[in-house]
């Protein structure tokens, strides 16, 4: 098993993977973001006050981390942020379909209510999530243009 | 690792600024959004039937207005359009319906495609006229379709502001 969570190759496999993910994730948010804040109200989770600034800050964090995972650019960092936001995004789910609100989880494309797809969502964060554990423990320092220190 | 963090996120935040003051679509960084309702769900007519276009509450209209991402039509006369209707609206009056319609569209709603989020409401509970025009639309082909059967009444009762036009008062 230690083999398998610190192997080259399944790190760099979850590094694109992962990487890949989050920057398609971030076109339409970065393209719409007044969609993107509309998803984000949906959860009924934040301040109206904050919605905007999420919906605008998000996205590009989503690129950056994406670019940097892949890339082996400021990676411990980037490897932080991608677990941080499976988390939140796995509770922002959660929440909705504990509350019974249905929302489609706005992840990929402009969300809204009453599409019901928050469960498999939540399915497919969880399955992301243990990418992202992954990268996190591994010891992995290949293929990064960035040394690791 | 902490460094790093905090390098990404300004990183991040930086773009946003840059790529939020160029963008033709641009959001205000403090978004006007509020919990308004009660949680009562959408004001439905009796008149309703299936197949009717979605009904949708005052919290719904609320968030579709902040982010500019419908149209609002107001089906109301033209009189009661300049007196006080929800900012922004176009004015598609039921009166000239149904035979009107399609001209009407043509010029009003030209640059508007037929799947465009459109929410389209009239006075309150006892004006049907949005539902009508609604179904009309849908008969157009119109697939964005949105009641707001509160109508102006209760976007004017929630506090929310009216437009109110110079001719009114002519």
């Amino acid at each position: 098993m230690r083999s398998i969570i610190h192997n080259d190759f399944i790190t760099m496999l979850s590094r694109i993977i992962m990487g890949a993910i989050f920057i398609y994730a971030s076109f339409y948010k970065i393209l719409e973001p007044a969609l993107f804040a509309k998803s984000i109200w949906y959860y009924h989770l934040i301040p109206g006050l904050l919605i905007n600034i999420l919906a605008l800050v998000l996205p590009w964090l989503e690129l950056v981390v994406g670019l940097a995972l892949i890339g082996g650019v400021y990676y411990r960092g980037a490897v932080l942020w991608v677990n941080i936001m499976m988390v939140v995004f796995i509770i922002a789910l959660s929440s909705t379909i504990i509350r019974g609100i249905d929302v489609d989880c706005g992840c990929f494309k402009a969300g809204g209510s009453a599409t019901g797809s928050a469960t498999e969502s939540l399915l497919l964060d969880f399955g992301m999530f243990a990418l992202t554990l992954q990268l996190l423990v591994s010891k992995s320092k290949r293929w990064m243009l960035q040394r690791i220190t | 690792m902490i460094k790093q963090t905090i390098i990404l996120i300004i990183l991040s935040i930086l773009l946003s600024v840059v790529a939020n003051s160029i963008s033709p679509e641009n959001i205000s960084w403090i978004g006007e959004y509020r919990e308004i309702s009660d949680g009562d769900g959408p004001i439905v007519p009796p008149s309703a039937e299936a197949g009717d276009p979605p009904f949708i509450d005052i919290n719904i209209a609320n968030i579709e207005f902040a982010t500019k991402t419908s149209i609002f039509v107001d089906a109301r006369d033209h009189e009661e359009f300049i007196c006080g209707t929800i900012p922004g609206s176009i004015s598609i009056p039921f009166e000239y319906m149904p035979d009107e319609l399609e001209g009407y569209f043509e010029t009003v709603l030209a640059d508007v495609s037929l799947d465009y989020s459109i929410i389209v409401f009239c006075s309150g509970e006892e004006c049907d006229l949005s539902l009508h025009l609604a179904r009309n639309m849908q008969d157009l082909g119109y697939t964005g379709l949105k009641i707001f059967f509160g109508g102006a009444r209760e976007w004017d009762n929630a506090g929310f502001e009216l437009e109110r036009r110079e001719e009114c008062d002519q």
